[in-house]
């Protein structure tokens, strides 16, 4: 009985009558006894609780431990994964096309891969290619047939799609006018019964696999010269092949998988996806001996001209001393493709939000791209700075390294360009030359960081401003008297023929016969010559050594150059004052050299070649070279043709222009 | 009997249960004081096990890298410290042999390197080859920080850490990029959703909760452990400097938002201003860090770079911050040895230290310094005219660093509340009329420097 009740300080005898006085007296009142009953089994209660609350605790604990080992690192911004395009393993596809005077459309499975029915464009002849294991669109092109040439870009264009992909083609409004035999014959070769007699006005849908079956054709004639033929609607179904079969088997590689990735997706880029014999997408030129410029970044600027890209950055990557790390290319929008042929290179690829219509849009794409470049790069000097439709010079880096330190040192230098504006087949020779020039070429150049960072990026045209970043860099407000460097015979050549400023007609007059350095590794003359004062020092041996030609002579005649080769002959034109280039600007006309506005000009000297002979033309008075001009000669004046009605404005730009 | 037996029972068992309770609520607490103490009484259990694992993974990983040309160079603090101790022996034998393994040998379940961007072309085979290795790797990317501040740019995300995992050990890789300012840069360790929480303790990171700014740093190559690696050539500094290497990035989002609503003044004039204010910034931080005084954006400047990430073109000077206990009396002279003439001083360094300096076309320079107390901080202004003193007051900050016009600088961490402080609720606001002496929020009348004192604690050139 007390044996539980340990308390030895206390004496046992009175204690124990206490207890037993208490305990009957607790006995006798129930209620008491009950509540001291209640009140154990509560606290076994408690004591439970509290147990589970310790296990659970633990357990917490330990769980909380590896949870919050993530916990601070989660990404605040939860980047939701959009479930991609539910793959569905259907075998065939439902194929819709549409054709006629007004309106084109392709529907793949519900989808609309094509529509256009815009007033006055997309006439001719559209192509859709689909992959045949997956039926992604991957070219999409429209040829415009009514109008010549172009279907020899399509026959071009239809060979170097693979074999096995499904083709989808549709008339919108006129396609036949100038489709020729050899044109018709491929289109037949492709399975089509009606293209052989495909004419004026007709409306036409067309479905089949590259070197395989016919899925589809529909054809409705004109009745009349006047009218259209009636929109046919060809509905159809394609059957899927499986992917192995799609795709070819290229041994496995980083660079093959890059191939793999981009050749799956689109079409129309000939032999880097042939299954035999790829071309290389890897060049690994000679690397130049002291690389001056290997460090210096280079911004790619670009729009929607994959294919352009595509051949730009090919002779860039195959351009000696080439850095691809340095490499940026610049995307004015959010388009796949050219990101595509980007990631094909293995370089990387920045997309811009379009700012802006038009030529301001253009001006904001090269605002941000050159901020970003100097970002990305804050180490650099300079910037390189190029556009996607220029082939590039295989010694373009060599050119560069040899020149750039005159950049570094010469303050009175705004850029080096890779292009000479009058650097024409029959005007330029030496590809070792240089010349200072006041008008700033651009179409491959080069930017010091400097100037762009203290005085062009903070006036830059706003957004709202139409200007042509180009013209802009021109005015004297940001020249400020500063002068270009450009080689005699370009570093680059300007391929492009469709884009904001540019077309066909325009690019054949006066881009067509630029000419492009193809030497390697040329060894640039007198770079030093290039300063400031030494430039002057050597313009003055050169007048000095020059032969005055025949100033009774028409100068626009061939035979005002003598038949020589290696002299040095100068001519005087008249020049009122630094502005008056109305004899310069017919001169420029006959020789069929830049004459849109003034290039290449160096106070009132113009230096390029003629009959491989070297050739000056100084204006009076306004050169300060004319002092050089022998008394007896009178300045050679040519008289403007009185102005034509309703003459062709052209834009004074080229450098920039995107579609 | 019978019912004294229940109660006999009943207090048995509330007596056990009591000792129960006593001992599970120790059971508790020794749990809990083991579980804050983990690193270590892991570390113990598992001595014997792990300790060359580690420096087997370190030597793999060394193996793995430097067959694909990558440099990069160690800065684990823990081991930077061990070594920070021998650093003069390992300086002078940089090959003698170790005869115990001393630093990749403590078993952890990290080892940190470094690896700067640019130095590497990303190949995807040094992935295939650590896959053959038995590396498990993980990559975190993450937006470009670089392209962050501009409209419109969306590029490639970058990776900014790799983690390398073998057996119990991960290798932890910080990829440092360049930026603008002359600095290293490495992001912040985020998982995305889909991520592995697991695949390593992320908590024990020693890099990676924030951002980080960094010098570029001078490497040496050492032999330790016979293993050769790179290690930032001066230990000690390297890890004082990651003690407060806490990145802030500008608020390029809010920035843009506040230029839709107030556009910007694209005018010659604050384009000019900007330019000088510019220059000044950098010339007064390389003055500065010359002498090795910490600063940081204060005012106006501060304003500038919270709110628009940009110089505020209305305000006419550049406002710096100094600790008072920071205070050079070299500073008077350095400045004036680099151009700028000191135009006033308040004030003296027991009291409301405040100096101006004639920056070129008339823009100034305005350091003030800064008291600290228990529990806020605050600087002072005088009128000189008369005598006034005013005392501006800030809740207590921390310095962060930041980017601001291609210059790496100091700003408060607690940005807001700095701001807040200074230019009350309605800082989103331009305003181009402010009295220093009653526009800001934080300002209190603090009586009248004694008339002679008025020669030293008033001084205008």
């Amino acid at each position: 009985m007390d044996e539980w009740k340990p308390s030895p300080a206390v004496k046992p005898h009175k204690k124990r009558s206490w207890y037993l006085a208490w305990k009957y007296k607790l006995m006798n009142q129930r209620a008491l006894r009950k509540l001291c009953q209640t009140g154990a089994v509560l606290f076994l209660l408690v004591t439970v609780i509290v147990n589970i609350k310790l296990i659970l605790d633990t357990r917490r604990a330990a769980y909380e431990e590896e949870e919050e080992s993530a916990q601070d690192y989660d990404d605040e911004m939860l980047n939701v994964e959009v479930p991609r395009h539910p793959v569905n393993n259907k075998k065939v596809l439902d194929v819709e096309v549409y054709s006629s005077r007004s309106k084109v459309y392709v529907a793949v499975d519900g989808t609309t891969v094509l529509e256009d029915e815009a007033r006055e464009q997309g006439r001719g002849i559209h192509v859709i290619v689909l992959n045949q294991a997956t039926g992604h669109v991957m070219a999409k092109r429209v040829f415009d047939t009514y109008s010549p040439h172009e279907d020899e870009a399509m026959v071009l264009f239809l060979n170097m799609v693979a074999r096995g992909r499904i083709l989808i083609f549709t008339i919108k409004d006129e396609g036949s006018f100038h489709l020729k035999e050899t044109a018709k014959n491929v289109l037949k070769s492709l399975g089509s019964q009606v293209a052989p007699f495909l004419s004026w006005r007709d409306t036409w849908t067309f479905v089949g696999k590259k070197g395989g079956e016919v899925y589809g054709e529909k054809h409705a004639k004109s009745p009349a010269l006047s009218t259209w033929g009636d929109p046919v609607l060809l509905k159809t179904e394609v059957h899927l092949t499986s992917v192995e079969d799609a795709e070819c088997h290229w041994p496995d590689t980083e660079l093959n998988r890059r191939r793999k990735r981009f050749c799956s997706k689109v079409e129309g880029y000939g032999s880097v996806c042939s299954c035999k014999d790829p071309t290389p997408i890897e060049f690994n030129p000679d690397p130049l001996k002291d690389n001056k410029v290997f460090d210096v970044p280079v911004a790619v600027i670009a729009g929607n001209r994959p294919n352009y890209l595509y051949r730009m950055l090919r002779s860039l990557l195959s351009a000696q001393g080439v850095n691809p790390q340095m490499i940026t290319v610049f995307i004015d929008g959010y388009y796949e493709e050219p990101m595509d042929v980007v990631e094909l290179f293995g370089l990387s690829g920045i997309q811009h939000t379009p700012i802006s219509i038009k030529n301001a849009r253009v001006s904001q794409h090269y605002k941000a791209s050159l901020t970003a470049t100097f970002n990305l790069f804050p180490d650099a000097k300079f910037a390189v700075v190029l556009e996607e439709d220029l082939d590039i010079s295989v010694d373009f880096f060599s050119f560069l390294s040899q020149s750039i330190h005159l950049l570094e040192e010469d303050e009175s230098l705004y850029c080096i360009s890779a292009w000479n504006d009058q650097g024409y087949e029959h005007t330029a020779e030496d590809p070792s030359l240089l010349y200072r020039v006041e008008t700033m070429p651009g179409l491959g150049w080069v930017l010091r960081k400097s100037l762009y960072k203290d005085e062009l990026e903070p006036k830059w045209p706003t957004p709202e401003k139409l200007w042509d970043w180009d013209m802009w860099m021109r005015m004297p407000e940001q020249r400020k008297g500063r002068e270009c460097i450009i080689p005699d015979i370009s570093r680059s050549y300007h391929f492009g023929i469709v884009g904001l400023n540019m077309n066909g007609y325009f690019h054949e007059a006066y881009f067509k016969k630029h000419k492009f350095n193809t030497v390697p590794n040329v060894q640039l003359k007198n770079v030093e010559s290039l300063r400031k004062d030494n430039y002057e020092t050597e313009i003055h041996r050169l007048l000095g050594e020059a032969e005055v030609l025949d100033h009774s002579k028409n100068p626009c005649e061939d035979s005002f150059v003598p038949d020589t080769e290696g002299r040095v002959y100068v001519m005087f034109i008249r020049m009122e004052q630094e502005a008056d280039f109305t004899t310069w600007t017919q001169l420029a006309k006959c020789l069929h050299i830049w004459d849109l506005d003034v290039r290449g000009n160096h106070k009132g000297l113009w230096r390029l070649f003629r009959k491989k002979n070297h050739f000056l033309v100084v204006g009076v008075p306004a050169s300060p070279y004319s002092s050089k001009k022998p008394s007896s000669v009178t300045p050679i004046y040519m008289e403007p043709p009185a102005k034509e009605e309703g003459a062709v404005p052209v834009p004074a730009v080229a450098a920039a222009e995107q579609t | 009997m019978q019912k004294i037996n229940r109660n006999v029972v009943l207090a048995l068992l509330s007596l056990t249960s009591l000792v129960f309770l006593l001992f599970q609520l120790c059971y508790y607490k020794f749990y809990l004081s083991q579980k804050n103490g983990a690193a270590f009484s892991k570390v113990r259990g598992s001595q014997s096990g792990q300790d060359s694992t580690r420096w087997h993974v370190v030597r793999k990983f060394l193996g793995l890298i430097s067959s694909h040309n990558i440099p990069v160079y160690l800065i684990d603090p823990l081991i930077l410290g061990l070594i920070d101790k021998d650093i003069e022996q390992i300086r002078s034998s940089p090959d003698g042999p170790s005869p115990e393994c001393k630093y990749f040998c403590a078993p952890r379940d990290f080892t940190t390197f470094a690896l700067l961007d640019k130095t590497w072309k990303h190949e995807v085979g040094l992935f295939r080859t650590a896959e053959k290795m038995g590396f498990q790797w993980l990559k975190i990317i993450n937006k470009d920080p670089r392209l962050d501040g501009m409209d419109d740019l969306s590029g490639m995300e970058i990776p900014l850490h790799y983690i390398f995992k073998l057996a119990s050990h991960a290798i932890h890789l910080v990829v440092f990029y360049e930026r603008s300012g002359n600095f290293l840069w490495h992001g912040p360790l985020r998982l995305k959703q889909h991520m592995d929480r697991k695949f390593v303790p992320f908590r024990k990171l020693h890099f990676g909760r924030y951002p980080g700014a960094y010098e570029k740093p001078e490497l040496l190559l050492v032999s330790i452990d016979d293993l050769k690696v790179q290690i930032p050539k001066n230990p000690s500094s390297f890890l004082e400097e990651m003690s407060h290497s806490r990145f802030l990035e500008c608020r390029y989002r809010e920035a843009r938002a506040f230029f839709q609503l107030y556009p910007d003044d694209a005018s010659l004039d604050a384009v000019e201003f900007r330019k000088r204010a510019k220059s000044l910034l950098h010339l007064a931080a390389l003055t500065l860090n010359n002498l090795g005084v910490k600063f940081w954006l204060s005012s106006g400047t501060c304003l500038g770079w919270y709110r628009q990430c940009n110089v505020i073109p209305h305000s006419k000077d550049v406002d710096l911050g100094i600790f008072i206990r920071d205070y050079k009396a070299d500073i008077i002279p350095a400045f004036q040895k680099a151009g700028l003439p000191l135009k006033h001083k308040f004030g003296k360094v027991e009291d409301s230290l405040e100096l101006s300096f004639q920056g070129e076309d008339d823009v100034k320079l305005d350091i003030f310094f800064f008291y600290e107390e228990d529990d806020h901080i605050w600087n002072g202004g005088t009128q000189a005219k008369s005598g006034k003193k005013f005392k501006y007051l800030f809740p207590k900050f921390t310095l962060c660093w930041t980017e601001f016009v291609e210059l790496k600088v100091h700003v408060p961490c607690e940005t807001l509340q700095y701001v807040e402080a200074n230019y009350g609720p309605e800082w989103k606001v331009p305003v181009k009329t402010w009295d220093w002496k009653s526009s800001p929020s934080n300002v209190q009348d603090n009586g009248v420097w004694p008339v002679d004192e008025w020669d030293d604690v008033i001084q205008i050139y």
